[in-house]
Order: C-alpha cells, then structure tokens, then sequence
C-alpha cells in the first residue's frame, strides 16, 4: 500500500517549493526508486512526476535537475509529462543551443499525441482544448531558445507546410517561435561562448576509476536463467571479460526506451563483431520484470530487434536475488505489484571481474561511444596504476571557462610586475641576485602586449559575470586594473600596484570558481 | 398524435422533400461535403443523418473543418443520442487514417473525456473505453474511483475493470485482489481474473482456482490460461493431475490436454505411461471436445 496519498504528495512538493532551504529535495523526487513511487499505477506516477516538474518550472530548473527534464523531452511519450519538462526547461537560467536537439526530439515524438493538458490543479485532466498542450508548451520552447535553435529553423518552419502538420489553431505559437529564432538582435549578443556551452548537469555518464569500483559480492550468487532456459550465477557469466549490461523489460510500452535500448545493444553487438571483439566483449539485457519474461519471451524480444544471443551474448532474468540485483546496479525502477510503474534508460559497462565501470543514464547513449569505452575496459591490465576517471568526458568549452581568467591573472600580475626602469631591475636584481642579471632580457614591446591581455582579461571576466548573474568578480577585476593603470602613472602611486594585482587576481578567482560551481540558483 | 408516430411522419416528410428536391444521391456518389451537410442538419431525419454520417467519405474527409463540425455534433448533448453515437463511430474510423484528423485529436481527446460523464449511459461506456483502450489517465481516474465508491461509477463494475485491463501498468490490481476475494457477482469476478492476469505475483490465486473443483468452469479455464503464460512448468504438473482424476469437468480437461500437446515436456510426457493410457481411454470415451484434443495429444506423443 502506498504511504502517502497523491494529494498528501502534492502538499508535499508545493512546501519544498516553497520553502528555499529544502528545494533540492524536489531533485532526489524526481529518481524513480524513491520509494514514494513504490506500488503506484503508471498514470498515478505521471501526475506525481509531472507536479514535481511544475513545482521546478515556477522556482527554476537547477543543474541537477535538468537531467531529468531533459530526460523527458528525450524520451517522454506521456503528455502531461513532456508538457511539464517543456515548462520547467524554459525556467533553466539561460537558454543555450544544446537544449534545441531535445526539443525538437520532443515535438517529433509527442505531434501525433497532442493531448489538451491542466497544469492548474493537482492531478487535473482538462476536458478543453483550449488550454496547454505539449505541442503548445515545446513551441514556446522553441521561442525562449530564439537565436539558439536557428539550426532548426528551417524544420519549425515546415511544421506549417507539411500535410498533416501542426494543427491551424497552433499556427500563432508557431509563427511565434520562429519569429524568436530569427530575431537578429538577440544573435549579436549570443556570440559569446554562451551559444554551445553544455550544461554542468548534463551528467548522464559515469565512469569509475579501477580503485572507486564497488566489488560485486553481494550478487556474485545471483542466479539467472537465460534465453535458453540456462541457468547461471552473475559471477560465473560476468567474470572474466567486459560485458555491457542493459536493463529493459518486454512489457515496456515506450517504444523509446526498451525496445529501442535492445536494438540499440544488437548494434552494439555489431560493432564489436566488425571491430573482432564479439568474444573478448560479452553483453547481456537483463528483464526488470523476470517473473512474466520467461525464456521464451526473452527470445522472442531479442531477436525481433535483431540481438545476436549465444554463450556470450544473453538475455537473462533473475529467478533469485532480484532485490540485491537492484540495490547493487542502483536501478532507475519502480513497481507496481510485479510490473514496472516507471524506469530510466541505464546502460552499465562492467569490467572484467563484474564490477561497474561506466554508465549511459536517461539519455539516449551512443553505440559507439560504449563500445569504445568497453575496449578501454578491456584493454585495463590487473596491475595497471589505478587512474581516476573524469566523472563525464569532460567538457573542453567548461575547462576553457576555468582557465581563460586564471590565465589572465597571470598576465596582469606580469603588467603590473613588468620591469620598466632601472630601479625595477635594482629591485628584481636584489630578488633573484646579481648572478642572473645576463639571463634576464629586457623587452619593452612586451608591456602593451600584456597590458593588452590585461584587457582581454577584462572582458572575459567580464563575459563570464554575465552569464552567471555574478558580476563581483568583474567589479574586483576593475579595481585590479584601475589602480595597475594609476599607480604607473608617476602619480607616487607605484606602491598600490600590489592591491591592483591583489584585486585582479581575486576577481579572477572568483569568476573561475563561479563557472566551477555551476549556474546561480534559478530566478523565481 | 403520438411521438412515435409524429416521428415518423416528419420521416416520411423529410424523405419526400429529399426526392422532390431531386438533389439526393445515392451514399456512394455523394460527396464528403455533402453528406456532411446532411449529417449535421438538424431538421434532418436521424436515419437520413446517421446513414450520411457513417458514409466513408466524411471519415476519410482530408478537410479539417469537415471533421470539426462533426465533433461539434458529437459535442452537442441537444443532439440525438444515435446522432451522436454514429458520428463518435464516425470520428473514431477517421482517426485510423485521415490525415486531417490529427489536427483534431487534442479537440477529440477533450470531448471524449466531457462525454466520458454524459448522462447518456452508452455515450459514456464508448467515449471510457476509446479512452482506455489510449491508456488515458483520465478515463483509469474515472474507472478506478468507480470501482473503489460505487456512487462516483460511470459504468458497471464489471465494464470498468474490463476497460482498466487494457493497461497492465494501471492501479487496479489492489482492487481485484479485493473483488476476486468477494466478488459481487460471477461476472465481476471474472473480469478481476482477467485484469490480474499481468500481475505475476497472482499466480498462486490462479493455481489455488484451477484446483478449486467448487469453482466456476470458466474461471478455472482462465486460471489454466494465466498459468501457462506466468507458470508455465506448474500448470503442466496441474494438467496431469486434472486428467487423471475422472471426475473433472469435459472444458478444463480439454484446456489441460492442448496445454501439454503444445507446451509440454516431449520426454517426460513420452515416457509416461500412465497418462497416455489415460488419455488414450478419453479418445474414445469422453465428450467430442476432449476426444478431438486428446486424438491431437496421442498424435503428438504415441507418433
């Protein structure tokens, strides 16, 4: 039996989002094992999932969260729920060319089943069509993004062409949308690295460096039963070699996530087979719901979406140690009774001695992608030194953001420290000693050169303030520069340049560490 | 005059005025627009509207506005129940194929779930069940507050849970658990059977009636079918037993021999004397439903 009832769980999400110490809290509700979601009907799950949404929307979607709404948009087939992650996207800071793929996914996928939609009460289903729908809420979508999607713009405009295209009445929206995306102000100002930046939470892969990965023992005697009616524990198949494990179940109605998740391993499978690899390289689709996809039915499934199936490729199901299975793989699932009420998309390469090191989450993953880091899985020698892997691939435009202003820094610190007369050199001389004075050239075509880096810094910082909403690193920075400039003006000022230096350096850091922390808390 | 018989006279009328007006077709001639212009005339007869109304070319109608006029008479609740009935048929044949119907489906999906309430009971069980039959939330809502309050049911508890099983994922189950426990009727009974038929963890419940001489034919034969789809092994040992006891009835004996002929064990059951000697008897003894399943068994297994 369920807890709490919907209405108690509305009550609950409207007080999280009331109350700002406990926002983050309307995140950890958005993970589908909670168990608040346990022995709910799908429908029921909907509505739930999709006032958390809502409640994101009104106080604005943060970096941990918007994995979640992208997830939606990417593979969301319910209404209510791609209307609601569509809202909640345009809360999001800022809007950024990334985020124009996962709408324009959406609208393809959700056109044919425009169903009218109520955000106004809890688990409220309108009877007009006059009201929101996920069509209307993506192509409003569509215009925040503006300048951002016009890769697209071609294909929204289409949308009016095309037989059996968008409904008459939606046309208004429509032409909204792409008058947004053509608007030539907002491109001038979105030339900035702002454009193709990828959000820090877009963290949908993992990977563990060997010494971070949790040991398989709790389920080294799981048994499974195959395709073929065999039986087998998880240490006597996963051991060994690499294999990648996908997670589905046959009874799954969202043809974006099983279904596709099985054709998507046999093309997997392919891979490895043109690479050589398909017997040092296994894979395996493990069923959520083993008590109804018996042997048979596995088989069934696997081969319809063209799964190679032999020793060391399988389809299994856990006829013992469900529960550890679940505990230990995290799973991204819940149920009702025996029947998945709701599940993410998981992808899971494990190495050599069955433990995790790697996974795709909720976002469609990329075939090749996995294969290539299941070889470097395999590629892992035993006594190899262990290497921390970088959570996600990271990001070059995020690292740049990082190093660009601390680089300048160091620029303004070499203005401000540059040698320019010979009481500098006495001073420098005294500092490093008279034995390096030949070393040391001098280069008087280098001072415009850095007070020109100086600038750059400048606008940089000043760049980055913009797009965090925090401009005090731009403001210190300022300072830096004014009193460096001042004090070489033999105004008696020259012992100032170390505040400048002081100030520029700090600003500096603080704008760095403001594109390391993420994106400000959403504007309300 | 009675109402009857002024009906018919405006019929009559209105059939006469058609012919004299020499511009009635024949339904195969007639065009989209004009068989619209006819179904959604008032002063029309309802037979003239409903015969225009279930014609093809105004559910292949490529014209978004041809199928929005017929949704306004569906909407309308002045209009004629069998009106309303033939253009919701009408509505729901073009949603198969017309293009033009996709632009409406946000329009459609609104009104079904407006009619889902309408006091007109079949209007209600047609617009519940094209709802449920999309897995609406909307309709299982509705359905699943039927069944827990039978003051708030919009149709009879037998037809909501007939409607839910249309998604396995739906919140029912706890509900039929409760009904199969105390069943208002047969017939509910047997409906919470089926809608509990994707829910593996009811297995036992399905075991515990197959082997229930006392229960319904029907209901055992349910169980045997669920059985073989959730356990497939254990109906097998079920199946043997119920052949070899005399005293069962001729409908769960014919289940139990085509569920071994064609799912049981080739080995085990070619090495089992007892039971094809059995079975052998029942090819010439028992009802023509269990000789003709038990001939195709020995067909099988005795080559």
């Amino acid at each position: 039996m369920c807890a709490q009832s919907e209405l108690q769980f509305a009550a609950l999400i409207d007080a999280l989002a009331a109350d700002p110490r406990r926002r983050e809290r309307l995140t950890e509700l958005l993970h589908e094992d909670h168990p608040l979601y346990d022995q709910r009907g799908a429908a029921a799950i909907v509505r739930m999932r999709g006032w958390v949404l809502l409640a994101l929307a009104r106080i604005g979607v943060t970096d941990a969260a918007l994995l979640f709404v992208l997830e939606e948009l990417d593979a969301g087939v319910d209404a209510y729920l791609v209307a609601a992650a569509a809202r909640a996207l345009r809360s999001y800071p800022e809007p950024t060319a990334t985020f124009v793929p996962f709408v324009m996914r959406a609208l393809a996928n959700i056109r044919y089943h425009d169903d009218p939609v109520s955000f106004d009460n809890y688990g409220e289903y309108t009877i007009s069509s006059t009201g929101t729908s996920p069509v209307r809420e993506l192509l409003a979508t569509l215009a925040w993004l503006g300048p951002h999607a016009r890769g697209v713009l071609s294909e929204v405009e289409s949308l009016r062409a095309q037989p059996g295209g968008l409904p008459k009445k939606l046309f208004s929206e429509l032409d909204r949308a792409v008058e947004s995306i053509r608007d030539g102000a907002q491109v001038a100002e979105i030339g900035s690295d702002a454009c193709c930046t990828l959000p820090s939470g877009l963290r949908h892969t993992f990977s563990r460096a060997r010494n971070a990965r949790r040991g398989c023992e709790p389920i080294e005697s799981t048994i499974f039963e195959d395709h073929a009616g065999a039986t087998l524990t998880f240490k006597e198949f996963f051991y060994g070699r690499p294999t990648v494990v996908v997670f589905f179940y046959t009874r799954c109605d969202n043809p974006l996530k099983c279904s596709l998740t099985v054709a998507k391993l046999a093309q997997v499978q392919k891979l490895l087979e043109a690479s050589g690899l398909a017997d040092q390289i296994q894979t395996a689709a493990i069923t959520y719901d083993p008590a109804f996809d018996l042997p048979e039915r596995l088989r069934g499934y696997g081969q319809n979406r063209g799964l190679r199936l032999d020793a060391r490729h399988r389809m299994l199901r856990a006829t013992d140690g469900v529960n550890a299975l679940r505990q230990h793989f995290k799973l991204g699932v819940n149920f009702i009774e025996s029947l998945v009420n709701r599940h993410r998309i998981e992808v899971y390469i494990l190495d050599a001695e069955g433990r995790i090191s790697a996974s795709f989450e909720r976002i469609h993953w990329d075939e090749q992608q996995v294969v290539h880091r299941t070889i470097e899985v395999l590629k892992e020698k035993s006594d190899e030194t262990p290497v921390e892997v970088s959570p996600e691939p990271a990001d070059p435009t995020t690292r740049r953001k990082i190093v660009s202003p601390m680089f300048a820094s160091f620029a303004s610190l070499g203005v401000a420290f540059f040698p320019k007369c010979p009481l500098c050199w006495a001073g420098y001389l005294s500092m490093f000693g008279i034995a390096g004075l030949e070393q040391i050239p001098y280069s008087p075509w280098l001072q415009p050169a850095l007070v020109a880096v100086m600038l750059i810094n400048l606008a940089s910082v000043w760049l980055q303030g913009r797009s965090t909403c925090r401009m005090i690193g731009f403001y210190l920075v300022s300072a830096g520069a004014l009193v460096i400039v001042l004090s070489k003006m033999r105004l008696g000022l020259e012992n100032f340049a170390v505040c400048g230096v002081v100030l520029t350096l700090v600003g500096s850091l603080l704008s760095a560490l403001n594109v390391k922390s993420g994106r400000p808390a959403a504007r309300n | 005059m009675t109402t009857k018989k002024r009906k018919a006279t405006k019929n009559s009328k209105s059939a006469k005025s058609t012919k004299a007006s020499g511009k009635s077709k024949s339904p195969a001639k007639r065009s989209a627009r004009a068989a619209l212009s006819v179904a959604t005339n008032a002063r029309r007869s309802v037979e003239e509207r409903v015969a225009a109304l279930t014609e093809a070319p105004i559910a292949a109608s490529e014209k978004e506005d041809d199928l929005q006029a017929v949704l306004d008479v569906l909407r309308n609740k002045e209009e004629p129940q069998q009106v309303r009935l033939a253009t919701l048929q009408t509505l729901q044949a073009s949603s198969f194929g017309a293009p033009a119907f996709e632009s409406l489906r946000g329009d459609y999906i609104a009104v079904l779930r407006e009619l889902a309430t309408d006091p007109d009971p079949e209007l209600r069980q047609r617009a519940l069940g094209i709802l449920a039959r999309q897995k609406d939330g909307f309709a299982q809502k509705k359905l699943l507050e039927g069944l827990r309050d039978s003051e708030k049911a919009l149709v009879p508890l037998e037809k909501a849970l007939q409607l839910l099983s249309y998604d396995v994922h739906s919140d029912a189950y706890s509900v039929s658990r409760e009904i199969v426990e105390k069943p208002p009727s047969t017939v509910a009974k047997r409906e919470a059977l089926r809608l509990l038929a994707a829910d593996a963890t009811a297995a036992p419940i399905f075991e515990k009636i197959l082997r229930d001489k006392d229960e319904m034919a029907e209901n055992r034969q349910i169980s045997a079918s669920v059985m073989q789809t959730l356990n497939p092994e254990k109906l097998r040992t079920h199946a043997r037993e119920i052949l070899l006891d005399t005293s069962e009835y001729d409908d769960i004996q014919a289940t139990c021999l085509t569920a071994l002929t064609q799912f049981g064990d080739a080995e085990a059951i070619a090495q089992d004397e007892t039971l094809k000697t059995h079975v052998d008897k029942l090819s010439s003894e028992a009802s023509p439903k269990v000789k003709q399943s038990a001939r195709q068994f020995l067909k099988k297994y005795s080559g």
